[in-house]
């Protein structure tokens, strides 16, 4: 993590990085928005200045938008339609389970939230944040916000987040759902390894009108682990504890297992007009900000 | 194949060490813990098909499987398993070891006796011995002798087997046989194994009481040897030696026979035999005095058999043959006079003035002290058969009379007419005579004209009648039968043809009556003999090829040698079955006995294999790990 300075508005990136996180945008697949504007292009007409089609006049239109060049020359009003900028609510949701503890994934989750918020509250969008753990002394919620005055609150939230407890990702989006109203994007910053089925709160966040982004953050030791003989493994979040013999062995199943899991996932999101991807927490921010997610489509420079 | 048989069948309860080895296993693995982030990925792992599937169950639980194989093999080598290789192979297990002089013969390419190759195969036998099995060694050439009890001590027996040496006797079954067939009463037998080259008569006069197991070793290389030795006289000092050489092979080799007196080669010549023509050669030998003479066989290539390439014979003193006749015998002493190398002493007295005669004939049954190797008694019933047999006064004429006696060799008696007739006693027959050790040559039609009776080395002959008393001096046969009674008297008093003394046991020598003599035999050794009251030596072993000196303190009083003399040792040839009274039982080849085959020593090798792998797996674990 980066110390904070009197000259660094926050502990998660420098400032350099924040610069260039300032310079780029959400880019979601579909255009879910709520009614109050907002710098989103709506699918309805709008009043933006973006020229967007014709229709006939009818009574009780706003004169403004009638095109008198038109009506001159075919004597027949015709009113300009413009794109409408809505506002778009982006929740953004940190697993901080103890699992996120290992090899920098929680601060990697949070330096992530922290830019896909900074680039949504610099958009004019709600921006809301919650964190999954089992610390009651910690905040779990940004109550919805938008404007750049709401960047600092986002920061100190995400930096007061403290990684424990074993809340499974499927229950926390249930919670959050209870909290959550508005169109929008959902990010889910996770490791996504439960023994729970993601289906439900999938469906969940797909009817709320929330578009599903997965991003899977996972430790080099988790890609690649290097273990053999016989060992006992013990989850860090329940204790439960697994036999295995001759570790060695089993990689090449590990490694199926943990690509089928991604196939599962982004087959998930993709299934409700989302999107996934894994990186990996040895990654440094500015190659997954910069290059993955641009790469990806996640966001626009 | 049959299946494996299992010596200590107890040691199977040792199995029941699994249950403790397969608790202790998942008691004492202790494995180092590991945090992860989360079980969900190892989890799904585990509950891979792939992970349990029974292989790869298998492979993760290596360790233990190894353990349990170690202890299956430990367990299963305790219970000394073991290959049987035949339900025939019983508890006592006679070995008959052939270690005649055909067994000395060895195999051209690697030098080895056929002897060393059985030993081979029965301490291979003993080696593998079981728990149950007892093995006695017997060793045979022309008798058995019993090498060691039923015993499974395998020292023992090693020790047996290695005091067999090859003899220099021919082989004989008879003898052994019934030495094995004395210890059926005592212990159950059910076979015997023969071990041999199978140079043994074919035919054996022995009824098995068991079944028997003939194993035939690979005959060895080819030979060449001396097989028959005699000696004729030609002249007053001259003597006409025979030797025959024959070989095994069909191919033809070269031999040098070489004739040796007093230590000094006199003669030799260069020849060559093969199996199908043997050579005769004879040499001229002058001698008055007694000598010994050895015929030495030198081949000129591979010989596989040395001890039938010397044969020793002995020549006895030129002498003429000393006959005494009674002095009413005129027609005998007429026709014994003519012929030559006699000394007839003329007398008129009823008895002889000497003791010591070649030849007597005798009207009368009492001699006095005087004695002869061959007797002639003409007129006289034998005093032991005067109950049965009389003389009548009746005619009596020949019915018959054994053409193949030498007293009536090349004798017609068909038309001879007796003036007198012995008859039998009423109720009487040959079997009567035979019974008291006679032997009827001239059957008359009322009894017997001329009897024999052999006593050890001296032979008598008994007319019935008195020849004067029948045509018979007047027939061309009687002059012959003189001359057969000379020339059996010249034979037994080896004046007129000696043979070599194969090995066994040594012709009877004559010495003086009631001494105290030593034998030296080829070896150096020396054996302690008493002379009989008829002034012989009989009996004495001679095992072996070579000259046995007759010693009174220093003095060496005769000579005589051996020579192993057999056609079938010496031709190698095989038999591939003997024939028994009742049954035929064919000589196996083959290359090792029938013998159970230990698997323990297999089984500790696997384990000991099991253990080194376990060790490398274990170490390369922790090598990981660490």
């Amino acid at each position: 993590m980066t110390n904070a300075t009197p000259s660094q508005l926050t502990t998660l990136f420098d400032n350099a990085t924040l610069s260039q996180i300032e310079r780029m945008r959400l880019k979601p697949l579909r255009r879910l928005t709520n009614r109050s504007r907002g710098e989103h292009l709506s699918g309805k007409g709008g009043s933006s200045t973006d020229f967007a089609d014709y229709r006939d006049y009818a009574a009780g239109d706003d004169l403004r938008y009638v095109d008198w060049n038109i009506f001159a020359r075919l004597r027949r009003p015709y009113i300009k339609q413009f794109q409408h900028e809505e506002e778009m609510h982006v929740v953004l949701l940190v697993d901080a389970s103890t699992s996120m503890l290992f090899e920098d994934k929680l601060l990697r989750a949070k330096q992530l939230a922290a830019a896909f918020g900074i680039m949504g509250l610099l958009n004019v969008e709600r921006v809301s944040a919650y964190a999954m753990h089992s610390q009651p002394d910690r905040p779990w919620m940004l109550p919805p916000g938008a404007g750049r005055t709401r960047i600092r609150n986002l920061l100190s939230f995400l930096e007061q987040v403290e990684g424990g407890g074993s809340i499974p990702i499927e229950k926390a989006i249930e919670t959050m759902l209870r909290f959550h109203r508005g169109r929008g994007v959902a990010i889910l910053i996770s490791d996504f390894l439960t023994f729970g089925d993601l289906s439900r709160p999938m469906n969940l966040l797909f009817s709320s009108g929330l578009e599903v982004w997965g991003l899977q953050v996972l430790a080099e030791s988790e890609i690649n682990p290097n273990v053999s003989g016989d060992l006992r493994f013990v989850d860090s979040e329940t204790q439960d504890t697994l036999d295995i013999t001759n570790a060695s062995e089993l990689l090449n199943v590990y490694q199926d297992q943990r690509l089928g899991l991604q196939s599962a996932l982004d087959a998930m999101c993709r299934s409700r007009q989302g999107r996934f991807l894994s990186v990996n927490s040895g990654a440094t921010l500015q190659s997954v900000l910069f290059d993955q997610l641009c790469r990806q489509g996640w966001i626009l420079r | 194949m049959n299946l494996p048989g299992f010596v200590n069948s107890v040691g199977a309860w040792f199995f029941l060490a699994l249950i403790p080895l397969i608790i202790l296993y998942f008691l004492k693995l202790r494995r180092p813990k590991m945090e992860v982030p989360s079980l969900a990925l190892w989890q799904s792992v585990v509950n891979d098909q792939r992970v349990n599937s029974p292989f790869q169950k298998f492979r993760r639980n290596l360790l233990l499987l190894l353990q349990i194989i170690l202890l299956c093999l430990l367990v299963l080598a305790l219970m000394q398993p073991f290959l049987q290789a035949g339900a025939e192979v019983a508890e006592y297990m006679p070995l008959l070891i052939d270690c005649s002089a055909s067994m000395s013969a060895v195999d051209e390419v690697n030098g080895r006796s056929r002897l060393d190759v059985v030993k081979d195969q029965v301490r291979e036998q003993i080696e593998h011995i079981s728990g149950d099995q007892k093995i006695a060694l017997f060793a045979f050439s022309s008798t058995g002798r019993r090498l060691s009890e039923f015993t499974n001590d395998r020292r023992t027996l090693l020790k047996a087997l290695e005091s067999i040496q090859p003899t220099h006797l021919p082989g004989k079954l008879d003898d052994v046989l019934r030495m094995a067939a004395a210890y059926t009463r005592t212990f159950p037998i059910e076979t015997v194994t023969i071990l041999t080259d199978g140079n043994l008569p074919d035919q054996v006069d022995f009824e098995l009481p068991f079944s028997l197991d003939v194993k035939r070793v690979d005959a060895g290389g080819a030979n060449v040897g001396i097989t028959e030795m005699s000696a004729r006289r030609s002249g007053a000092e001259e003597w006409e030696v025979f030797v025959r050489v024959a070989a095994s092979s069909i191919d033809l080799r070269g031999v040098e026979l070489q004739l040796w007196e007093n230590g000094a080669k006199t003669a030799g010549e260069a020849i060559e035999v093969s199996s199908e023509e043997a050579e005769r050669l004879v040499f001229p030998v002058s001698s008055g005095a007694a000598q010994l003479i050895e015929a030495r066989l030198v081949p000129t290539g591979f010989d596989s058999m040395t001890v039938d390439n010397s044969v020793w014979l002995t020549l006895p003193a030129a002498r003429p043959l000393k006959v005494w006749t009674s002095p009413e015998l005129g027609s005998w002493r007429h026709a014994a006079r003519v012929l030559p190398n006699l000394d007839m002493e003329d007398t008129t007295e009823d008895l002889p003035k000497g003791s010591d005669y070649d030849l007597i004939i005798s009207d009368t049954a009492d001699l006095g002290t005087a004695q002869a190797p061959v007797q002639v008694f003409v007129g006289v019933i034998p005093t032991d058969l005067q109950d049965l047999i009389q003389v009548k006064e009746d005619v009596a004429y020949v019915v018959d009379w054994n053409r193949t006696a030498p007293l009536l060799r090349h004798v017609q008696l068909a038309d001879v007419q007796i003036g007198e007739q012995p008859a039998l006693a009423a109720g009487a027959g040959a079997k009567d005579l035979e019974e008291r050790g006679y032997e009827v040559l001239i059957d008359g039609n009322a009894g017997p004209l001329l009897l024999q009776r052999r006593e050890g080395l001296r032979v008598s002959f008994w007319f019935t009648f008195h020849t004067d008393k029948s045509t018979l001096p007047y027939r061309v046969g009687f002059p012959i039968i003189a001359a057969n009674a000379v020339e059996s008297a010249m034979k037994q008093a080896s004046l007129s043809e000696v043979m070599a003394a194969p090995t066994g046991v040594l012709p009877a020598i004559t010495v003086d009556a009631q001494r105290d003599y030593m034998i030296r035999t080829p070896d150096g050794e020396s054996l302690a003999v008493k002379s009989t009251e008829s002034g012989t030596l009989e009996g004495i072993a001679a095992a072996k090829v070579g000259r046995y000196d007759v010693m009174d303190g220093s003095n060496v009083v005769t000579s005589i040698g051996t020579g192993l003399l057999s056609g079938t040792e010496s031709s190698l040839k095989a038999t591939e079955e003997l024939r028994f009274t009742e049954l035929t039982v064919a000589a196996e080849q083959t290359d090792q006995l029938d013998s159970d085959r230990p698997l323990w020593w297999f089984l500790a090798l696997g384990a000991f294999g099991v253990l080194l792998f376990e060790w490398w797996y274990f170490q390369r674990a922790r090598g990981a790990m660490a």
